[in-house]
């Protein structure tokens, strides 16, 4: 016993060493903004192949759900379409502007898809994990939609995997419009239930109604416009009482999710320079 | 003891002072920062406590980091370099050395102390220039602050301890 406390004593330097160095490594992580971003991104790229197989496996025990999912949806979708179709041949007239406009919005955004592999919808910042990265297009700040509706934003990237910001992050702001009436906010979501953010910033003098439909504005050239994000669910008095605040019930489970698209627009980095110069 | 102590807290105070009023603000051609307060290091006795190095490495890597904003980088460094000192000075001292010898030139001899100087801070450069860049991404951007940074702080480190030579 003795001799075990003689060797530690002549020994403490080296326990001292580690203490500090890890205290160091604490110090540096947690107050530098780039270190801890790429100890963050890095231990990410490496989580991400376990994540990806745990993902996978939980997948295949949900491969009847979903098959059932996606046979509903597809009935529905065809429902639409023929409505759709019906509408359309109403309007023959002006067809050929239809699908000018169809095609213009097409040219430059195109999607693509991913499965999330991490997730949490527990904290005040969540961050969500997609196994697609650079070398598949995917690039910070665009954005990312689900069958749904609107998830969230790219945040960081690696070469096969992607950070997302999702709607559920105190940071998370989405430019966002009434259907129809053009009124505009930004979206915010302020912790809790996962199923509910808010608006702020409407004017007193817009009319709308609960149950109208929210959907991203195109103004943040991140997503395009008329994407889908919720509906109203209750009108509150901003605090300051100039303006509305609304409780939007958003369309999208996050903690239920699987399936996403990234929205990659093709002249979004032209746009984005363009924006600097100015501002 | 006491002397030693203060001796000790007013060489810190000083190389604290000077790195920190002074050459915290060269950039030289927008590459080389010297970092002298290594040089703490250099005064240590052959036969100084080890944990009480790596405290002394410790809190002046701290309070440096306080004045530069980047807390850890330099208190990781210095602790790196604090810790290996001991071991590096013992296996270049001479073989007949007294216990409580201070390594300077004519204690060490003249090459062999040039070599101590030029590896201790070595190692608190290699150490503080991985941390803070931290991939090697950029590497000759790398290369090049460190060689700058290395070789202007190893002039200066040179420059006082051949000052405190004289003097001692």
């Amino acid at each position: 016993m003795r001799d075990f406390f003689d060797r530690l004593s002549a020994n403490a330097h080296w326990f001292v060493f580690l203490i500090l160095e890890i205290t160091c490594g604490y110090l540096l992580f947690q107050f530098n903004r780039y270190q801890g971003s790429v100890w963050f991104t890095q231990a990410n790229a490496l989580m991400g192949t376990v994540l990806d197989w745990e993902a996978k496996a939980i997948q295949y025990i949900h491969l009847a759900d979903n098959n059932k999912k996606l046979t509903h949806e597809n009935l529905v979708l065809q429902y639409n379409m023929e409505v759709m179709r019906d509408e359309l041949t109403r309007l023959k007239k002006d067809s050929s502007y239809t699908e000018k406009v169809l095609a213009e919005f097409l040219q430059d955004v195109h999607l693509i898809p991913a499965q999330i592999i991490n997730n949490s919808i527990r904290d005040k910042d969540n961050y969500m994990t997609i196994n697609r990265g650079e070398l598949d297009g995917v690039k910070p700040e665009m954005g990312v939609v689900s069958g749904t509706g609107v998830v969230g934003i790219v945040f960081q990237t690696t070469n096969h995997y992607s950070l997302i910001m999702p709607i559920l992050h105190s940071k998370s702001s989405i430019s966002c419009r009434l259907r129809d009436t053009d009124y505009f906010g930004y979206l915010k979501w302020r912790g809790g239930n996962p199923l509910q953010a808010y608006i702020d910033d409407i004017p007193r003098h817009a009319k709308f109604h609960v149950g109208d439909i929210v959907e991203t504005s195109g103004y943040s050239n991140v997503f395009p416009a008329g994407i889908f994000v919720g509906r109203v669910a209750q009108i509150h008095n901003s605090d300051d009482g100039l303006s509305y605040q609304l409780e939007v019930q958003l369309s999208t489970d996050l903690s239920r999710l699987r399936e996403v698209c990234v929205v990659a627009q093709e002249n979004q980095i032209e746009l984005d320079s363009l924006e600097n110069q100015v501002y | 003891m006491i002397v030693t102590l203060l001796i000790r807290l007013l060489q810190m105070l000083v190389l604290i002072a000077f790195q920190v009023l002074v050459l915290n603000h060269v950039h030289f051609l927008g590459y080389a920062t010297p970092m002298v307060y290594v040089a703490i290091l250099l005064y240590l006795p052959w036969n100084a406590n080890r944990v009480g190095t790596l405290f002394l490495s410790f809190v002046m890597g701290l309070v440096l980091d306080a004045f530069s904003n980047t807390p850890g980088l330099t208190a990781a460094s210095m602790v790196f370099a604090g810790f290996i000192q001991p071991y590096l000075l013992h296996a270049m001292a001479p073989k007949d050395t007294v216990e409580d010898m201070v390594p300077t030139y004519r204690s060490m001899g003249k090459w062999n102390h040039v070599r101590y100087v030029m590896l201790i801070v070595l190692i608190q450069q290699v150490c503080y220039f991985l941390l803070e860049c931290f991939s090697f991404y950029n590497y000759r951007e790398l290369l090049l602050t460190f060689a700058g940074s290395y070789v202007i702080t190893l002039v200066i480190v040179l420059a006082l301890e051949s000052f405190r030579n004289r003097n001692s």
